[in-house]
């Protein structure tokens, strides 16, 4: 008599729907969700790359990084210091438009530089507020 | 009863309310702006006629417009939603003199309620107690620091025809008065074409407990217990549930709290369903903020906890029938929640429009659903983005929550952002779960990072259309690059 497998013997996925995949491993069954170079699985959001979008982020990590607006508006408040050490995603600056207050995030790990705002002033539409290097 | 009845509204609540429309056996119309041609309300209606026209001064908002569709179609009344003209006391008016039934109260009772000023006299007068503050709009700004003065600070500058906190400031010491009393007051000019501003007490880290009441046309107001909406961002609701935590723990608050409400109800001639807002203190105090003369966003909380429907009643009442039961009938039972899903970013709550590609809801025990969307629909930018509510139920706060967590395990919205991760976010977070909830408690709330779970990632590389990275050393690689990457939690 042959033994009754549990589940198949390699990662096994269906795409159920568009775009909703049913993949089982050693058992444990999961549902992921892909949507271009973003996926979803259990409540988790996450980015797939691609070599071009890796290559990018490559380069965008290597020379110095804009904190820039894209909006006229006003600066609320600094959230760091000029020659602070930031990482990828901490928020530098926060500036409000249109009546909404926008946090600006730093795209990179580094050093601040060139901070020179201060609260209050306003800012024009695509004015570097500092830079990541 | 009637036989036909014009929604002027769109989105969630339209729907909504067609579908009571449709339970009653009365023909319901919809209303459309341009963009809405593909909405699921004209989808839903029995009949549809455009406005023709985008922006809401175009559209939603033109009583003549608005009237002479209900003319020609035959419509015998006018259910108004939430929002456009559901408080607009001229509104009302015109509809009485146009021969059409307004779904709501008389012109009357929404001017006397309708300014947060005169709703406030009307109050103090009736015996409910109100936060201490002016009763007459700021004529002299040497004045105004005088009496902010006299109250204490802190202090709350509002506009007298706001909402939605525009016109309003927060002052914590007399240094900062006269600028933030000119600010609030230019603010309410240009959002308002009002620039009348009143000064109250500021109740630090405040709960928001609000009562929903249902008076007829004969005389009877009753209340239908609280629901609690301290969960905001903006200064507009989150989350919002039925009963309060706080009331639950002490229920002598709903009595309290319920018969200030009808009281406040009753001075003001007031008919069909409203809601009182309560502003409540860290010692129990309540104050009355302001009446809402219309029905909530949040009515299905108060509908699941007490087992009425109350577009039903809405209807009833209308149509001039005696409310069908008593105050000492009314039971609240279980738990209710409600998560208003917005297409907008989770952190920023920046507005997200766009077309839907996915939209997951959850379904089985204990759920309710009251979408305004489907997959294929393009949230259009013109209007409040909100998509859907997502209820939950149970017999008690900790089954509901749990249930809640399941209920957002099966959600998806895709092509656009929703804020179901903030959702997710807020339920892990102990103050949640403990029912120690206050107005501010999203201010500065951050959204939690994680990282890819490695069997998540293996799961992943299974799928055979994932991207495949070609490395720069010529080394095979695995076909999903995910480990190590932050991403947020949804």
């Amino acid at each position: 008599m042959k033994p009754v497998l549990l589940s198949p013997p390699k990662p096994e996925a269906i795409e159920v729907e568009p775009g909703v995949w049913s993949v089982l491993v050693d058992g444990a069954s999961f549902e992921l969700r892909v949507n271009g170079e973003q996926f979803d699985a259990r409540g988790l959001a996450f980015v797939v790359e691609t070599e071009e979008t890796a290559q990018a982020r490559q380069r965008a990590s290597r020379g110095p990084a804009k904190i820039a607006t894209t909006m006229p508006g006003k600066v609320i408040r600094l959230l760091v210091a000029d020659g602070d050490t930031v990482t990828a995603g901490q928020g530098i600056v926060v500036v409000e438009a249109m009546k909404m207050q926008n946090e600006i995030k730093s795209p990179k790990d580094g050093v601040v530089k060139g901070l020179k705002a201060q609260p209050g002033s306003t800012v024009t539409a695509g004015q570097t507020l500092a830079l990541i290097e | 009863m009637f036989s036909k009845v014009l929604v002027a509204n769109r989105g969630e609540i339209a729907v909504r309310v067609i579908r009571a429309l449709r339970e009653r056996g009365i023909r319901s119309v919809a209303i459309y702006s341009d963009v809405d041609r593909p909405s699921l309300a004209v989808r839903m209606a029995d009949e549809a006629y455009p406005l023709g026209g985008n922006a809401s001064s175009d559209t939603y908002l033109r009583i003549d417009k608005i009237l002479e569709i209900a003319r020609r179609c035959g419509a015998e009344a006018i259910h108004p939603g939430y929002g456009f003209l559901s408080e607009n006391a001229a509104f009302s008016a015109a509809c009485a003199e146009a021969g059409i039934v307004f779904i709501g109260p008389p012109a009357s009772a929404i001017e006397k309620l309708g300014s947060k000023t005169a709703a406030r006299r009307l109050a103090k007068a009736a015996g409910t107690p109100v936060l201490p503050g002016t009763e007459e709009a700021i004529a002299d700004s040497d004045q105004a620091l005088e009496i902010a003065r006299a109250i204490g600070f802190p202090v709350l500058l509002k506009a007298a025809a706001g909402g939605g906190g525009k016109g309003m400031r927060a002052v914590h010491q007399a240094s900062e008065f006269m600028a933030a009393l000119r600010d609030a007051s230019s603010e309410a000019e240009r959002s308002f074409k009002c620039s009348e501003v009143f000064i109250e007490k500021l109740v630090l880290q405040p709960r928001h407990i609000e009562i929903q009441l249902f008076a007829d046309q004969h005389g009877h107001c009753v209340h239908l217990g609280e629901r609690e909406c301290s969960i905001q961002r903006r200064h507009q609701k989150v989350i919002e549930e039925c009963p309060s935590p706080l009331v639950a723990q002490y229920p002598e608050m709903r009595q309290a709290m319920g018969e200030a409400a009808v009281r406040a109800a009753q001075a003001a001639g007031y008919v069909n369903a409203g809601t009182a807002e309560f502003l409540v203190d860290a010692d129990r105090n309540f104050y009355f903020l302001e009446m809402n003369t219309r029905l909530q966003v949040e009515h299905p909380v108060t509908e699941l906890v007490t087992g009425l429907d109350l577009v039903h009643l809405q209807l009833d009442v209308a149509a001039g029938l005696p409310l069908p039961f008593k105050q000492e009938d009314v039971h609240l039972r279980g738990w209710a929640m409600e998560c208003r899903v917005y297409a907008e970013d989770p952190e920023s709550f920046l507005p997200q429009p766009g077309k839907l590609t996915r939209f997951d809801m959850p379904s089985g025990p204990g759920i309710r659903v009251d979408s305004g969307v489907y997959p294929g629909w393009t949230v259009p930018l013109e209007y409040d983005p909100l998509l859907a509510k997502l209820c939950t139920y149970g017999a008690t706060r900790e089954a509901t929550v749990a249930r809640l967590r399941r209920a957002l395990s099966e959600a998806y919205v895709g092509g656009i952002q929703a804020n179901l991760p903030l959702f997710r976010a807020i339920l892990e977070d102990p103050r949640f779960a403990a029912g120690d909830l206050h107005t501010g408690f999203l201010d500065g709330f951050k959204l939690p990072a994680a990282n890819v779970p490695a069997e998540v990632a293996a799961a992943a590389k299974a799928i055979p259309s994932a991207p495949v990275i070609a490395p720069p050393d010529g080394r095979a690689s695995s076909a999903w690059k995910l480990e190590n990457r932050r991403s947020l939690y949804r």
